[in-house]
């Protein structure tokens, strides 16, 4: 049975899973940009832009303790992180290209070893989902096989209506139970219009061409054309909700301290510069090459996905315009 | 505390000694503290682990030591930066963690009944030293056994009282060799690198399988010598030492087009390899 929430009803729904001790995140006014933070109330919620990082940082923070070292008495203890402790979480008013990504990535954190900091976040956690309205011309996500309407990741699913509520969809039990939790919050029905989509800037791609290209250009002038000009920011894949790489580093002295899980970037210099000094990326275009092949064809001749949800942040980010969606078209638009 | 394994989480182990194999290259020999890790411990000649110095944090190694010899794991190796300059401050008796086995290994087993030809260079025969002392202890199960072997200078090789056991023995040819200009006046192996000393020892490729471990441009030179001497691609086995992170296929590091050489390596055979025609 379709379901409708009225705006002030999910801002209730807010204030009650804050109530619960729910961790709630979602777009939130900060300063002068809209990023996912902790919501403390309903009136927090904003959803008149996409946030300016993506909310994969839920569920693989920026930095994070993976165990912790002490000597006692001469001798070391190390101690694991308490997963237990972390909180369930609901991640509210993300669009398809964000809602999308951790199922995307629950393939690397899973196969053969887990990745339990992830994993764990991910079982504690539910995703409402909220078609995209505010698209702009570097979106793309209809493109990588996403849409402003796909509910591909979110449990529960919001489509913006005219009249200022939305139609919900629970796509997982983990989404049902949350109505359920919260029944009188919802209204049955279907209600009435939905929001228009903005246009997307990108036009089709056909992503199994751009493959199969990617696969028999490895070596290619297009490279350099396009990469030479990256300075190696790490931006885009800091921005990225998808990208997942990661270092891992002591703080602390020898005594006493953390082990640290934090994001890396490919398009860094020395991310495979071996102590040696030989570097297999040794140029940036090569780093760059990485970027655009470990998304579209090594993660998907590994897991079957591609790694991009077309959010065009790293387009909006780049310092020296590198256009990732123009990259594909052209491949897209190559004969050869 | 918590149900769900963390993969991060090393093993402690305690340095029981440390050998100074040349002024950069130090060995250390490790006891796991827990019993039951102790026992239960085992790994395949090739696989690799993660070694963390606590406060500075983790390095890979292969494991040296060879898996026929129970009770501890050796690593070797050259002090290069942060974590392994710390892991040299540290002394007999002090704590490092060990996370693994990681990877895969040489499969060993597929060589019985055949000779061996092992090629290394430098730093590079640790991973294979693992092998050779498991090819040692079932000896009957293999034929000729050769191993070339060369540094940049006499000072630079390591393993030196091993490489004096192995040259003593009748059932092991040992070529051993530096750079010209590397040698002092009482050097008694060869004179000249490794692929070019490989091409005058000319082991017979017949029944054979040749394992190449070094710098990319002694493997790079090494091949097309292989190649003259008869050795196929599918008999010539070498390992990827991409830098790591992780080792487990999370952090995205290691990668050689969709393979990860943590989880699908390191070790590789010359065809897989040649098939990757990739940045390595
Ligand atoms: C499967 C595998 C097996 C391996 N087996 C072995 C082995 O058996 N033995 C072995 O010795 N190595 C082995 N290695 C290589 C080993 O992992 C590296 O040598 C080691 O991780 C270096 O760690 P580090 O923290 O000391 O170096 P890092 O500090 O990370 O240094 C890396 C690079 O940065 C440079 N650098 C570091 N600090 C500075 C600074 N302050 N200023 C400027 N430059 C700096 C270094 O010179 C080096 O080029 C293996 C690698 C792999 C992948
Ligand atoms: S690669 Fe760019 S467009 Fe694709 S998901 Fe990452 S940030 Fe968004
Ligand atoms: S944001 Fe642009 S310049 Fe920075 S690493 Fe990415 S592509 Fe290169
Ligand atoms: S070392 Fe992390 S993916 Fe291979």
């Amino acid at each position: 049975m379709p379901q409708i929430i009225t705006e002030q009803n999910l801002r209730n729904l807010i204030d009650l899973l804050v109530k619960e001790a729910k961790l709630v995140v979602g777009p939130k006014l900060s300063g002068s940009v809209v990023l996912y933070e902790p919501l403390t109330a309903g009136s927090d919620l904003t959803l008149d832009a996409l946030p300016r990082r993506s909310s994969k940082e839920l569920f693989f923070p920026i930095c994070e303790d993976i165990l912790s070292y002490k000597r006692e008495n001469g001798s070391m203890k190390v101690t694991d992180v308490d997963r237990s402790q972390f909180p369930e979480a609901v991640l509210i008013g993300a669009p398809p290209c964000d809602a999308g990504s951790p199922a995307i990535l629950d393939a690397v954190m899973s196969w053969d070893y887990k990745d339990e900091f992830y994993l764990e976040r991910r079982r504690k956690s539910t995703i409402v989902g909220i078609a995209c309205t505010k698209g702009d011309d570097a979106c793309f996500c209809r493109a990588v096989g996403l849409a402003p309407d796909a509910e591909a990741g979110s449990d529960l699913f919001l489509t913006p209506l005219k009249d200022g509520s939305y139609a919900c969809k629970a796509v997982t039990e983990k989404g049902e139970a949350l109505v359920a939790a919260h029944r009188n919050l919802f209204a049955e029905g279907a209600g009435g219009d939905p929001v228009p989509f903005v246009d997307q800037g990108v036009g089709k791609l056909d992503l199994v061409k751009i493959k199969k290209w990617l696969e028999e250009h490895f070596e290619d002038p297009l490279w350099e054309k396009i990469a030479d000009i990256c300075v190696g920011c790490g931006a885009c894949a800091f921005i990225c909700p998808a990208c997942h790489c990661f270092d891992i580093n002591d703080e602390g002295s020898t005594d006493d301290g953390v082990r640290r899980k934090h994001w890396d970037a490919c398009g860094f210099a020395k991310f495979t510069n071996h102590a040696s000094g030989h570097n297999p990326r040794d140029v940036q275009n090569k780093r760059y090459r990485n970027r655009i092949m470990h998304k579209f064809k090594y993660y998907d001749g590994k897991f079957g996905k591609t790694l991009c949800t077309g959010c065009g942040r790293c387009i909006r980010a780049c310092p020296v315009g590198i256009d990732i969606a123009e990259i594909l078209e052209t491949i897209n638009s190559k004969q050869d | 505390m918590c149900k769900s394994e963390n993969i991060y989480l090393p093993n402690l182990a305690t340095i029981e000694a440390i050998v100074d194999e040349t002024p950069d290259v130090r060995t250390l020999r490790l006891v796991f503290q827990d019993e039951q890790v102790r026992e239960n411990f085992s790994f395949r000649a090739g696989q690799f682990a993660e070694y963390s110095s606590f406060g500075f944090g983790e390095s890979t190694f292969c494991i040296a030591s060879a898996p026929t010899r129970k009770g501890y794991i050796e690593c070797c190796f050259r002090s290069v930066g942060r974590v392994t300059e710390s892991l040299r401050r540290l002394e007999v008796g002090d704590t490092v963690g060990v996370r693994g086995p990681y990877g895969n290994s040489f499969p060993i087993e597929d060589f019985y009944g055949k000779s061996l030809v092992f090629i290394a260079g430098g730093i590079a025969l640790p991973p294979l030293r693992t092998v050779i002392w498991n090819c040692l202890d079932l000896r009957d199960k293999f034929k000729d056994i050769t191993i070339v072997y060369g540094a940049r200078s006499e000072a630079d090789l390591v393993y030196k009282h091993e490489l004096k056991e192995w040259q003593e023995r009748d059932d092991v040819r040992l070529v051993k060799c530096v750079d010209p200009g590397g040698a002092g006046p009482d050097f008694d192996g060869k004179v000249g690198f490794v692929p070019t000393v490989l091409e005058e020892a000319a082991p017979s490729a017949e029944n054979t399988i040749a394992l190449v471990c070094g710098p990319p441009i002694m493997i790079k030179f090494t091949l097309p010598v292989l190649e003259r001497l008869g050795f196929t691609d599918d008999n010539i086995y070498t390992t990827l030492e991409n830098r790591m992170k992780c080792g487990v296929g999370k952090c995205g590091r290691c990668n050689v087009g969709n393979v990860y050489v943590c989880k699908d390596g390191p070790v590789f055979t010359a065809r897989q390899v040649k098939a990757m025609s990739q940045e390595f």
